[in-house]
């Protein structure tokens, strides 16, 4: 008699992880298509317009490359924290810092040449973002402190401190509009226009630049090796003579840095105004993206445009009727198979071998 | 320092797309037949709130009732961030003719409304308008002003409170017109203003109406779009004036009245122009009391002379009374509307000052 037995594996290859999300998501679909089918909705028809209308046409991928580009951001953000074994849940406030120091050179900074313009908003951005976690980097390192809470507290602290300056001393001085600056004079170009991706901006290449350097660091580079190893048994590496408190404190600012950027691209590419919605809870989403993508960059920008096509279905199905908290909740169920898919990925199947005499038990 | 100076011309150059262009005849958008068209609405809180996005979605039942063979979209809690651009451009791509948006957008609407110029946009407590968008809105400092000669009969201290969402013209004219109000029956009366930062946060308005209680208030008024302002007062013993609808089953006994909104009419007028080939922007609607804006019928606790004064004042404005009336000092102090003069519907649309006694708003 023959039996089976079921394992857990301790590491997956990327090949069976990418097969479990693809399993998992068709899942997904069909358990939403049934929901909406209960719904009095047609699904196939429904899914039809998702795709048609998310991939379909000019303007459906070029609002798809828009949203995925903070998403992907702010995954990088996540991904480098998690390289060292640190959850960086405070994406969202570095976002937002950075942006609001982007706005401040782009507002009251000099007018300079636009390319030199907008490397300084950069900057200024990448040194809030850092600055941001900065606080937490210090308490995790020093004192012990869970940087899981402490960033994520901050997110708050920025969002407010965003909400006061919109509302207050940087509000649009011409504009009636609630809460928002003036625009911003010199914003990041768009793609030239014969490329056909008008809608597009030069953030979209800083987004991939970004996510194929650091993916040649983290390959390459000693650097990019003491990280992991940092990550994967911090007592190893300082047996190993690495400086694992540096390694720790530079990824963490790093990848403040990184989220911060990610607020400049968005201000002066996408939106051109500071205000209280720019981070439509980006930064929580790209720990979506992160975990989704094993903290790999370039699997970043591949689990980003995932991300994004799953929210914009979400708006697509609004405007073809389905109520927003039922769209939300199908949003969720997708990333639910997921993340049962990459937990199941860890587990296999094995026939017991049957053995004389001990009845096939193993 | 030179570039100062450019930065103000640049600022105020910038600024000026976005000031109401002096009238000119926008020509009209072409006529489209009822059963080719798609007309779509965007709230901006959820259309179960009870309160705001309520009320456009009944507007929109009854245009769906006027038209039966047009197609109708409707998306609900649409964040003012690059989502909305997102949502409104899936509108155009699902072949809108006309695009009714229940807050203020500003660019992240005009982008959309720039790159499809057939395709009509109506922007409710919006200020940009071109040749395919207009605004609108309602009269709701006139109705705060009734409120106001209710509420201070009614409030024991002439301590009263309001609750709103950010200062914005929207709440700087209703928590003044209110107070004026109050003053026209007792001098004394004063308003003190909490802001939460979001036109639909329950929990966040639940706790500002507490801590105005706390402070010894016994009236409030709030603008924000659901009732949960009332419910605390209710609870406290003290009363409550809304807007939006009829909210009195929260707190039948705390409940003055509401600033009731009905927009049914303007949508379906709108709706059919648009489909006849007349509708045409570069305009704006203010809609006035007793058209898309009046107070609720009084709470049961308000007694019959109370209503009887505030209802006397609601004829005067019907009849075409401006109740905001000179001298209105600032909060400051200083005289803003000398004795004599009045401040016209714009100028009530787009105040952004508060009056002496409105205590917690500060100027913009």
């Amino acid at each position: 008699m023959r039996g089976f037995v079921v394992q857990r594996v301790p590491s997956v290859s990327g090949r069976v992880r990418n097969a479990a999300y693809a399993v998992s998501a068709l899942v997904a679909v069909f358990v939403a298509g049934l929901l909406l089918a209960a719904l009095g909705l047609h699904p196939l028809a429904l899914g039809g317009s998702v795709l048609k209308q998310s991939l379909g046409s000019r303007f459906g991928v070029q609002d798809l490359l828009l949203l995925a580009s903070p998403l992907v951001m702010c995954g990088l953000s996540v991904s480098l924290m998690l390289r060292v074994g640190l959850w960086n849940i405070g994406a969202d406030g570095q976002f937002y810092v950075g942006a609001a120091c982007a706005a401040g050179v782009a507002l009251f900074g000099p007018h300079g040449s636009p390319l030199l313009v907008q490397i300084t908003m950069g900057l200024a951005a990448m040194a809030g973002g850092a600055l941001w976690i900065a606080v937490p980097a210090l308490a995790r390192l020093l004192l012990g402190t869970s940087e899981i809470i402490a960033t994520l507290l901050l997110n708050f602290v920025a969002r407010l401190g965003l909400d006061w300056l919109v509302t207050g001393p940087w509000r649009d001085p011409h504009g009636m509009a609630a809460a928002q600056t003036a625009r911003i004079p010199d914003p990041l170009p768009k793609l030239p226009r014969d490329w056909h991706l008008g809608g597009l901006h030069w953030g979209l290449a800083v987004v991939l630049g970004l996510a194929a350097l650091l993916a040649a660091a983290f390959r390459f580079t000693r650097w990019g090796f003491e990280l992991r190893i940092c990550g994967a048994n911090r007592d190893t590496a300082a047996y190993a003579g690495m400086n694992v408190r540096r390694r720790l404190f530079q990824a963490m600012l790093l990848g403040g840095a990184i989220a911060g950027l990610g607020g400049m691209l968005e201000l002066s590419g996408t939106v051109h105004r500071l205000q209280s919605g720019l981070s439509n809870g980006y930064g929580y989403v790209g720990i979506i993206v992160a975990v989704l993508a094993a903290s790999s960059p370039l699997g970043c920008v591949f689990t980003g445009l995932l991300m994004a096509l799953v929210l914009n279905a979400g708006l697509v199905l609004q405007t073809q009727g389905v109520p927003s908290s039922a769209a939300l909740a199908l949003t969720g169920l997708i990333l639910l198979f997921a993340a049962i898919g990459e937990r199941l990925a860890h587990y296999r199947i094995v026939p017991t071998r049957p053995v004389a005499g001990a009845g096939g038990v193993a | 320092m030179p570039f100062l100076k450019r930065r103000a011309l640049l600022a105020g150059a910038a600024a000026l797309p976005f000031l109401p262009r002096l009238a000119r005849a926008a020509s009209p958008l072409p006529a489209v037949a009822e059963k080719d068209a798609v007309i779509a609405f965007g709230h901006i809180g959820p259309v179960s709130d009870g309160g705001w996005s309520t009320t456009h979605h009944t507007g929109l039942l009854a245009a769906k009732k006027a038209y039966p063979a047009a197609k109708f979209l409707e998306v609900e809690s649409i964040p003012v961030s690059a989502d909305a651009t997102r949502t409104f451009r899936q509108f155009v791509e699902n072949g809108a003719n006309m695009v009714f948006v229940s807050s203020e957008y500003g660019d992240l609407l005009s982008s959309v409304a720039d790159d499809a110029p057939e395709v009509a946009f109506l922007e409710c407590n919006g200020h940009h308008v071109s040749d395919n968008e207009s605004w609108y809105y309602i009269q709701h400092w006139k109705v705060s002003y009734i409120i106001g000669v209710a509420a201070a009969k009614m409030s024991k201290s002439g301590k009263m409170g309001f609750v709103g969402s950010f200062p914005v013209p929207s709440v700087f004219g209703c928590a003044n017109a209110f107070l004026l109000g109050a003053r026209s029956v007792r001098p004394e009366a004063t308003v003190q203003v909490i802001l939460i930062n979001s036109w639909f946060d329950p929990q966040a308005a639940a706790q500002a109406a507490s801590a105005l209680i706390q402070n010894g208030i016994d009236m409030i008024y709030t603008n924000l779009d659901d009732g949960s302002c009332l419910q605390v007062a209710a609870k406290a013993g003290i009363k409550c004036a809304t807007w939006n609808t009829d909210m009195r089953a929260m707190g039948p006994d705390a409940y003055v009245t509401s600033l009731m909104l009905d927009w049914t009419q303007f949508y379906v007028d709108q709706i059919g122009a648009r489909l006849a080939g007349r509708w045409a922007g570069d305009g704006h609607t203010l809609l006035p009391v007793g058209h898309g804006v009046d107070r609720d019928a009084w709470g049961r606790t308000v007694p019959p002379e109370v209503a009887a004064q505030a209802d006397a004042v609601r004829t005067r404005i019907i009849g075409g009374w401006n109740p905001i009336q000179g001298e209105i000092r600032d909060a400051t102090g200083k005289v803003r509307v000398p004795k004599g003069g009045s401040l016209d519907d714009i100028a009530c649309y787009e105040w952004n000052w508060p009056v002496e006694g409105v205590v917690g708003l500060k100027a913009v």
